[in-house]
């Protein structure tokens, strides 16, 4: 009787955080490592307060935070209550020839987690959310003014900096140890685009995967507070009070057609952002077609839900303390910061070179909302133009350029796997 | 990898991501202006994406004739609406076009649904 207790007493998740804890401490490791569990699921609860409290992104936040929260509870190793096992997806060891993943080791071994982390891994999730963008998107504004394509464009400058900054960070600092691949995943942030960041990461450097997760979700939440100030710094007062011209109204054929079109052209040229593209366009056709009704409802609210909560879900559990507590994740915040703003100086001075080019018929302002971010940085540009301007209504024309972020930075993220993977 | 060689590498990486990004949007911009000459004919439409605001004077060549009756229904309809009344009882005789100057209290009604959603 008490043995059967005593054993219970053993197995309990106390008696596993102060094993690994005595055994870290025992072994000489640093207080980091000693103090990896508890601190992760002191990041957990701050997330968590920041999700719920804060609303900060709280659709992908909330399952993200409680991730972290599920993957770092104590656990003795080898335990069968495991939810997460980080080693079968990054660990050569755990694989069929070092690295092709051992499907059939991780359903008879994996927890819940892992199982649902395959469709990170597989590159299913994002698409798929990409779906339902698609079909919560209303590509009319840029259909309307096509100019606007160039700001999403312009706003992908970012990346391609913080690329750089990333590679020159890693080169300077050998301990991060960031390479061209990391140093890629990292730029994607840039692009403001939860399921690219993903996308991109999870082919590329996996290990980052959580870190450059919760910095895209972050600082999208954070952008009304990152943009003002880049936008009133770039632009004059004479430009951020420009009146822009109403749109045309599109028609229903144009609609249609539009996702038929970027999902060729897009194939023709970067074949690897086809599936997050691909599926983008196919959402916004079912909506645009009228016909499928069904389809948008079901893929709009019932798939991308549940989409969302194993993205999150998994992408957070992710997060280990070996591998999260480590300089790299300061890095990646900092460096994530970095992309914001610079894509965000990339759309406005792109947008004040189309004020100049036409005269003063464009607001500068729309060329921030060229980070993807939708609808999020359209808002921003509007808040923004009618503090100068109360009667100006920037909203639908910085849809236009917002909308074209998500295709733009898409193809940046193509560009990034066609080179690297 | 030297930091010289780090920022070399990003440098020729920026140069094609941009250069290809550039290249695929402008693609796609002249598509949609190829689609302005061949599907947009300045006929009335009830476009879903046109703002209730009325057109500022600036862009006031938007086809005034054509969609007068339709205008005339709807603002028939308004007035019925906000009267209580039918529209039998009404007869719009003239309406006159304002510029960008809606009326402070929808401009403030607006704004209000905006930030709301921020």
């Amino acid at each position: 009787m008490l043995d059967a207790f005593i054993g219970f007493l053993e197995s309990t998740g106390v008696a596993a955080l102060i094993n690994s804890m005595v055994e870290a401490a025992s072994s000489g490791k640093n207080f980091l490592e000693i103090m990896g569990t508890p601190l992760m699921i002191i990041i957990a609860c701050v997330l968590l307060y920041l999700a719920i409290v804060k609303k900060f992104e709280p659709l992908l936040l909330l399952p993200i935070a409680f991730g972290i929260l599920l993957s770092n509870l104590p656990m003795f190793e080898n335990s069968g209550s495991i939810l997460m096992h980080n080693e079968f997806f990054t660990d050569p060891q755990y694989m069929i020839d070092g690295k092709y993943l051992d499907v059939r080791k991780i359903f008879a071994e994996g927890g819940l987690l892992d199982i649902l982390y395959l469709g990170v891994k597989a590159g299913i999730y994002p698409p798929l959310i990409f779906l339902g963008i698609g079909i919560m998107t209303d590509f009319g504004p840029l259909i309307a003014n096509p100019k606007s394509i160039l700001l999403g464009a312009a706003a992908q400058f970012g990346v391609f900096l913080t690329f750089l900054g990333a590679l020159a960070l890693g080169a300077a600092i050998p301990s991060i140890g960031f390479d061209v691949k990391d140093a890629a995943s990292i730029g994607i942030i840039g692009g403001a685009d939860g399921p690219t960041a993903i996308y991109v990461t999870k082919t590329l450097s996996p290990e980052l995967l959580p870190a450059i997760a919760i910095a895209a979700y972050s600082y999208m939440a954070l952008i009304p507070v990152i943009q003002p100030p880049i936008m009133k710094l770039v632009t004059t007062k004479k430009e951020r009070m420009v009146v822009m011209e109403q749109l045309r109204p599109v028609s229903r054929t144009e609609r249609i057609l539009f996702p038929i079109i970027v999902t060729i052209v897009v194939a023709l040229i970067v074949p690897d952002a086809v599936s997050l593209v691909g599926m983008l366009m196919l959402g916004n056709l079912i909506k645009e077609s009228g016909v499928v009704d069904r389809l948008a409802k079901t893929a709009e609210n019932g798939l991308m839900n549940t989409i969302t909560i194993f993205l999150g879900l998994t992408v957070g559990a992710t997060a280990k303390a070996e591998t999260f507590l480590t300089p790299a994740t300061l890095g990646i915040i900092l460096l994530g910061l970095i992309a914001f703003c610079f894509s965000t100086f990339g759309g406005l001075v792109f947008g004040k070179i189309m004020y100049k080019c036409t005269g003063g018929k464009v607001n500068p302002l729309i060329g921030s909302a060229g980070v993807s971010a939708v609808p999020m940085a359209a808002r921003v540009s509007q808040v923004v133009g009618q503090k100068e301007n109360p009667s100006n209504f920037l909203l639908m024309h910085a849809m236009g350029p917002n909308v074209a972020g998500v295709i733009g930075s898409a193809v940046a993220a193509g560009v990034f796997l066609a080179m690297f993977a | 990898m030297s930091i010289g060689e780090a920022l070399a590498e990003g440098l020729r990486v920026t140069v094609i991501g941009m250069t290809i990004v550039f290249a695929v949007l402008i693609l796609l911009m002249l598509v949609l202006m190829a689609f302005k000459l061949v599907f947009y004919k300045k006929e009335p439409e009830t476009g879903s994406a046109q703002k209730k605001t009325p057109p500022d004077t600036a862009s006031t060549a938007v086809k005034p004739e054509l969609d007068e009756k339709e205008l005339i229904a709807v603002l028939t309809a308004a007035v019925a609406a906000s009267m209580n009344t039918s529209t039998y009882n009404l007869n719009i005789k003239s309406y006159k076009r304002i510029g960008n100057t809606s009326p402070s209290w929808s401009r403030a009604g607006l704004n209000d649904v905006i930030n709301s959603r921020f």
